[in-house]
């Protein structure tokens, strides 16, 4: 243990302690508002597709409402952080609290894209001070240093992992806009716990500058932004495959991607048994987020049992190496509201610049397998076994839809519905929608393909400041 | 437990994720490629009636003209759905696509004669009761006599407006007159032609 442990003395914080009285209920209620904001950060992957119907907007615009909000939460972490240093985390909190459910009311309000963005990014600035105020608020309920930070860690990596599943399957019960609707009340709970601990939380004396350096821990938060980074495309990507892509719905989609907050939850109980320690934790991880980001690449059909490796792959990844990264940034560095800032910072600035690099990408893909998906079209009608009129017919509805829907993965069943055909063709008719639709699958999972392999790649990327890592020490 | 085997164990588990997935055709999974329109491909038996017939003529031309203008049949075929205007080249590739494609069912024994397909010729013609009844008077061996099909299909082409058949693509009944009207100008030219030499 280096300089900055001795002052720290024992994992024990030197917060006066809290009555165990509603210590439960205030822990539940901070864990619930910091679950809930970093979660907000992926919980509109899955209504990106409605939100992109219902403002008619491109791909590009409506990633904005993602990129608004992270890009915001990575500038704004740190100066929040200070913010509860200079004065009370508490306070800072309860504000923080305030404007994020002020904000998220009009987000679900909100009647164009512009004003959906421009509130997403009045919620990240609530937002981070709830994060990194309840990081302080937190360690002075549990009275342990360790606990507290843990306590924060798994909270924010629960809250990622569950974001997108829970928003998922609000927008398909309900519409996109239930997801803020129901983050309202849920955030709202840690007020009171807030309040109630105003002017309890005493700031740690800083150390001189001599024993304790006040620097932020560079590779576990380059590390921590690359795997960010890379696990942005396993969401935000594979929740567009599914829903985009292969036509699933959201609440199809956000079962399907549950395998990754579950094998993340469980990465905890089935490796941390083994003690590898933080390097080897976070070298595993980063391997195992490549490997699954790789096997999405390389899907060999569109069933979405093909997912389920390759996000176990990922969720164990997640879990192994955030939280683990997340300690050892935070570990003996005080204050520790500024290095969670830093934490919080490097994960969104991952996520922007993930979002920033991957999106292009695919969607010009997506524009350019817009030939080969109309050439195979083309190739099955024209090979079907129909007479030509048929064929005719068939050909100007399906061009109807290609031009309709053109940038965007068209919906072939009208055309299919729209062709009156005699009884004896209704099964070559059949077997022919399968075909094409079964075209179009093929093309979308192909042009995600460069986009999931430029994201494993950076995931491959966070291996070198994870193998630079000294374990269970300060770099 | 050595710091290595957590690294270990997460490279086999990718390992053996990935293995799978690229034995199962991972990286295959693509939309099925436009064949080489070059490429001779073979002719499934045509029903002695019209509709089969113009579609494998059809279907056959725009191979050879797609290999004549050097891209896909279906290049070629959603080039013309999308401006239904074909520019000289494609135009002239196009007609002597269906010659070539005459020429090779010809060459194959597939075309069936003129009087099998006139029964149903005359059925969706416009032409009066009249004129049907004395058409279908007329022996089968004089009808393919006078039109081996062939040549008739040749001077049908001849006579046809691609322009306007495309345009009339979405129209049914246009497109039959426009395809009757080639035949019956193809088939009128080839019985003068033999009645003077």
């Amino acid at each position: 243990m280096g300089q900055g442990s001795q002052l720290m003395g024992t994992d024990r914080s030197d917060q006066p302690a809290i009555p165990l009285t509603g210590r439960t209920a205030t822990v539940v209620a901070l864990s619930l508002g910091v679950a809930v904001v970093l979660g907000d950060a992926g919980v509109v992957t899955l209504a990106l597709p409605e939100i992109l119907r219902d403002f008619g907007a491109q791909v590009w615009g409506v990633a904005w409402v993602l990129i608004s909000f992270n890009l915001v939460l990575a500038l704004v972490a740190v100066p929040a952080a200070r913010l509860c240093v200079r004065g009370d985390p508490a306070v800072a909190t309860a504000g923080g609290v305030i404007g994020f459910a002020a904000a998220t009311t009009v987000c679900a309000v909100a009647r164009s894209l512009g004003v959906l963005i421009a509130a997403r990014a009045a919620q990240a600035a609530g937002g981070a001070l709830v994060i990194v105020g309840s990081l302080e608020l937190l360690v002075a309920t549990t009275g342990v240093e360790r606990a507290g930070v843990r306590r924060w860690a798994v909270a924010g990596v629960a809250g990622a992992a569950l974001g997108p599943v829970i928003g998922g399957l609000l927008t398909s019960a309900f519409s996109w806009r239930a997801i803020f609707v129901v983050q309202i009340p849920i955030v709202l709970l840690a007020l009171p716990a807030a309040i109630a601990l105003r002017g309890r939380v005493v700031q740690r004396r800083r150390p001189t500058p001599d024993t304790l350096p006040d620097r932020p821990h560079l590779l576990a938060n380059l590390a921590l932004a690359l795997l960010s980074a890379a696990l942005t495309a396993a969401l935000f990507l594979l929740v567009l495959l599914l829903v985009d892509g292969w036509s699933r719905s959201p609440a199809v989609a956000a079962v399907a991607v549950t395998a990754v907050p579950v094998a993340a939850l469980a990465a905890g109980p089935v490796f941390r048994g083994m003690r590898a320690g933080t390097r080897s934790e976070a070298v595993a991880g980063s391997v195992l987020i490549a490997g699954g980001l790789t096997g999405l690449a390389l899907l060999p059909g569109a069933q979405l049992a093909w997912t389920l490796a390759p996000q176990v792959l990922i969720g164990l990844g997640l879990g192994l190496s955030v939280d683990s990264l997340t300690a050892a940034a935070l570990r003996d560095r005080i204050p520790r509201a500024i290095h969670g800032g830093w934490t919080i910072a490097a994960r969104h600035a991952g996520v922007v610049v993930g979002l920033a690099i991957l999106t292009p990408i695919f969607t010009a893909d997506l524009r350019h397998a817009q030939t080969p998906a109309e050439e195979a079209i083309a190739r099955l009608v024209l090979d079907a076994p129909l007479p030509a009129s048929t064929k005719l017919d068939l050909a100007e509805q399906l061009g109807r839809r290609l031009s309709a829907e053109r940038g965007r993965v068209p919906d072939l069943r009208p055309a299919f519905k729209a062709l009156r055909v005699p009884a004896t063709q209704a099964h070559a008719v059949a077997s022919l929608e399968n075909d094409l639709e079964d075209q179009l699958k093929r093309a979308a999972t192909r042009a995600f393909r460069t986009s999931f392999l430029v994201a494993a790649g950076l995931a491959l990327l966070a291996l070198g400041p994870a193998l630079a890592l000294r374990d269970r020490s300060r770099s | 437990m050595s710091r290595l085997s957590l690294p270990l164990i997460a490279v086999v588990l990718v390992g053996a994720v990935l293995g799978v997935q690229v034995a199962a055709g991972g990286g295959r999974y693509v939309p099925v490629s436009p064949a080489n329109p070059c490429t001779p491909v073979s002719v499934p038996p045509i029903p002695a009636q019209l509709e089969p017939l113009a579609e494998q003529i059809v279907l056959l031309g725009l191979d050879s003209a797609a290999c004549q203008l050097g891209i896909s049949r279906e290049r070629l075929v959603l080039a013309l759905a999308e401006s239904r205007t074909p520019n000289p080249r494609e135009s002239a590739a196009l007609k002597a696509g269906l010659v070539d494609a005459v020429d090779m069912l010809a060459r194959q024994g597939r075309l069936p004669k003129v009087s099998q397909l006139l029964p149903q010729a005359l059925d969706q013609s416009n032409l009066p009761g009249i004129a049907k009844t004395i058409i279908e008077a007329i022996p089968d061996s004089v009808v393919d006599n006078l039109l081996p099909t062939a040549p008739l299909l040749r001077r049908t082409i001849d006579e046809l407006d691609i322009n306007r058949l495309l345009h009339e693509l979405n129209d049914p009944r246009q497109l039959n007159s426009v395809l009757q009207s080639a035949i019956l100008q193809a088939a009128l030219s080839q019985i003068l032609g033999r009645l003077h030499p």
